[in-house]
């Protein structure tokens, strides 16, 4: 309390203190705005074409018949436990927003080994009946102990990106950008 | 003044709240206003804005670069010479030098004098202008080689071939056309410049393509991003035949395997020159990287060679094609890794390890070929005659064909690893049967006592072909220091009067 006590304006200065704190208020709030911040808590698919390189992800999971059931999170963030997946998607989303914001993205994006085993858990999660003891009493003991040893992507790795992945793969993918952030009343105005 | 606006804040502080909001409020709507300039100002990048118009024949690649600055910055990064890989290197070093058997085999070839590793499409021009194959014109003599040569050199020559016609570009000797091709390979030579789609210049392949009954012009976008490499990236030769003088000729009639071009010069008893150790008939065959191309899995699999040489490239947002030709190693993340999920360095490997495969089957052939050479003289030496040689010289012919076939292309070892094998192997045979037949007429004579000179370094194996070197440097200095620079500024004061007109 004596902190901000000691840092407390002068009376005189009031007028100004509440100009500026108003400006920076305001500005803070445009950029939640601008940069959709609140869409980050969401699960939509949408989110993630905040950053249009997200295209040719977005548009081959669109094409895919895990579009039916799933949507990016249900499969690239853990989903045994809310603060578990809130820190994965926290951890992951600030690197991508860094390597957005500065450029340094690589012309084909690979998933990393700890994105892989989140992967690899979401596959099993939906797809526990293949696992269950009726459906593995059709295979030998070491086929069994080799597949549980064994990503899924291992083998499905195309499922359901596709084979190519480029950020040049889809260029003319109708996905959903980011619209506009200038609203569509002062559109009208400032074309008059 | 009574009323201000401190006062008012003092008696009523809820007025004070009042002038925050309405203050955040405005700055917002100033923040609106903002991005909504910022948009209309990122607009501009997206939209084709022409700076400069120029002639639909403009040889100059930095002039079309002003309205496509993406693909020309890339595009003059084949000036860079720094990349090597396991074999191939991106300047040009001397594979004389590294490799002194090359000399024997080209005994008699201007290749023997001066033959180095490719630089990119940047050094074209003055690569060709400073090799010693192309000889030391000067006022009294003329290149050795035809003006056939700059064809596949300069962007010089679709204005060229607009202008001489067809053969009246090819005949003359190189040095008459040095003034006018001075630009190195560049955009006119691909592109349409009213519509920028790819388009083929050089009439030799359009020829070829008619004489197999097929219309280059319906070809897809997906064909025409290997076609434009295929202007050039080929074998060919010049023809005399039927009134024609050095014609640029693609032997491709009978088809595209090593066999079925053989065939095709065997017809009328084609041969590049006369080796001057075996005296054999020999075929030189040049850069036969398209035509490998097309025996490999990755053509089978519906790629083009701007796919991995030329890969796509998102930049903001925007897509566009890498102009900074070179070897997909340079980056396999962007390469081989579209398509390919292992790590880079598995993928390095496994190219190299084609590499090295096909490298073995080359050295193994390589090392006969020399010593067939230096047998067949024996043979000549110690009496035998035309009859007892023709065929011992065929074999020669056709192993060294099959050896150069393979060699000649820098990427033949990964485009076609099965097919390169496949030639190499025939290769092998053929040059094991001719020194057979060579033992054979030793026999007769009885006499087997073969001498191969000490051709361990450049030096030495030049000199046992009688290649004076130094002379030939010599006189190549005092042309490059007397008669390109009087070309160079024949063509400053030609390309002043180029129309160019700023937007």
């Amino acid at each position: 309390m004596k902190i901000i006590k000691a840092l407390y304006p002068p009376i005189k200065w009031k007028f100004w203190v509440i100009l500026i704190l108003s400006i920076l208020f305001g500005i803070i709030i445009f950029i939640i705005y601008v940069s959709k911040a609140f869409s980050y808590l969401s699960d939509s698919p949408e989110t993630c074409m905040n950053c249009h390189i997200m295209a040719p992800q977005y548009s081959t999971w669109f094409h895919s018949s895990h579009r039916e059931f799933t949507n990016c999170n249900e499969c690239h963030v853990p989903q045994d436990n809310i603060l578990r997946g809130y820190m994965f998607k926290a951890k992951d989303g600030l690197r991508h927003a860094t390597i957005f914001t500065l450029r340094k993205e690589p012309q084909v994006i690979r998933i990393k080994e700890e994105g892989k085993k989140v992967v690899h858990e979401n596959c099993l999660r939906c797809h526990s009946d293949l696992f269950d003891e009726k459906y593995l009493s059709n295979y030998s003991n070491t086929i069994i102990a080799e597949h549980l040893n064994r990503d899924c992507m291992f083998c499905h790795r195309e499922t359901p990106h596709s084979t190519i992945t480029s950020l040049s793969s889809a260029p003319n993918a109708r996905v959903p950008l980011p619209e506009s952030a200038v609203p569509l009343w002062l559109k009208k105005i400032m074309n008059k | 003044m009574k009323w201000s606006i401190k006062q008012l804040v003092e008696t009523k502080p809820w007025a004070g709240w009042v002038l925050f909001f309405i203050t955040s409020v405005f700055v917002f709507i100033l923040g609106l206003l903002a991005s909504s300039i910022m948009e209309r100002r990122a607009e501009a990048q997206f939209v084709y804005t022409p700076k400069v118009e120029y002639d639909p024949l403009e040889p100059r690649s930095d002039i079309w670069g002003q309205n496509f600055p993406k693909e020309y910055y890339s595009y003059i990064q084949t000036a860079d010479t720094t990349f090597k890989s396991l074999f191939n290197v991106s300047d040009d070093e001397d594979l004389l030098e590294s490799n002194p058997k090359l000399v024997i085999l080209f005994a008699g070839n201007p290749f023997s004098r001066d033959y180095n590793h490719a630089r990119g499409h940047f050094y074209a021009v003055i690569d060709v202008v400073k090799t010693l194959r192309t000889g030391a014109p000067n006022d009294t003599t003329p290149s050795p080689q035809p003006n056939t040569c700059w064809t596949c050199k300069s962007s010089d020559v679709p204005r060229l071939i607009n202008k001489l016609g067809v053969q009246g570009f090819y005949k003359g000797s190189f040095d008459k056309l040095g003034h006018e091709c001075v630009n190195y390979i560049g955009c006119v030579d691909c592109h349409d410049a009213k519509t920028m789609n790819l388009k083929i210049t050089r009439p030799a392949l359009v020829e070829a393509f008619q004489r197999l009954g097929k219309d280059i012009n319906k070809s897809s976008h997906q064909e025409m991003r290997s076609l434009v490499c295929a202007q050039c990236h080929v074998e060919y030769f010049f023809d005399n035949r039927d009134g024609k003088e050095k014609y640029l000729t693609f032997p491709w009639d009978s088809g595209f395997t090593v066999e079925a071009m053989e065939r095709y010069y065997d017809a009328f008893a084609f041969s590049d020159w006369k080796h001057a150790i075996s005296k054999a008939p020999m075929l030189k065959a040049q850069h036969t990287e398209y035509e490998m191309f097309l025996f490999g899995v990755h053509y089978r699999s519906g790629l083009a060679c701007a796919d991995c040489h030329m890969p796509y490239k998102s930049e903001g947002g925007v897509k566009y094609t890498d102009h900074h030709i070179t070897s997909p190693l340079r980056y396999i993340s962007r390469t081989c890794q579209v398509c390919h999920r292992e790590s880079e360095d598995e993928l390095r490997n496994r190219i190299y390890e084609r590499q090295k495969t096909i490298k073995e089957l080359r050295t193994i052939l390589e090392n006969e070929l020399v010593i067939a050479h230096f047998e067949a003289k024996h043979a000549w030496d110690i009496g035998s005659n035309e009859k007892e040689m023709q065929p011992v010289l065929q074999l020669i012919r056709q192993a060294q064909w099959r050896w150069d076939f393979v060699a000649c292309g820098h990427g033949n070892a990964f485009h076609a690893p099965l097919e390169s094998a496949r030639i190499l192997g025939n290769g092998i045979a053929k040059v094991q049967e001719a020194r057979r037949q060579l033992q054979r007429i030793f026999a007769k004579y009885n006499n087997f006592d073969v001498k191969i000179p000490d051709i361990s370094t450049k030096e030495k194996a030049q000199k046992a072909i009688d290649i004076d070197y130094e002379k030939l440097k010599r006189d190549k200095q005092e042309f490059m220091k007397n008669m390109v620079p009087k070309w160079l500024e024949k063509a400053k004061e030609r390309e002043a009067k180029y129309y160019i007109k700023n937007v």
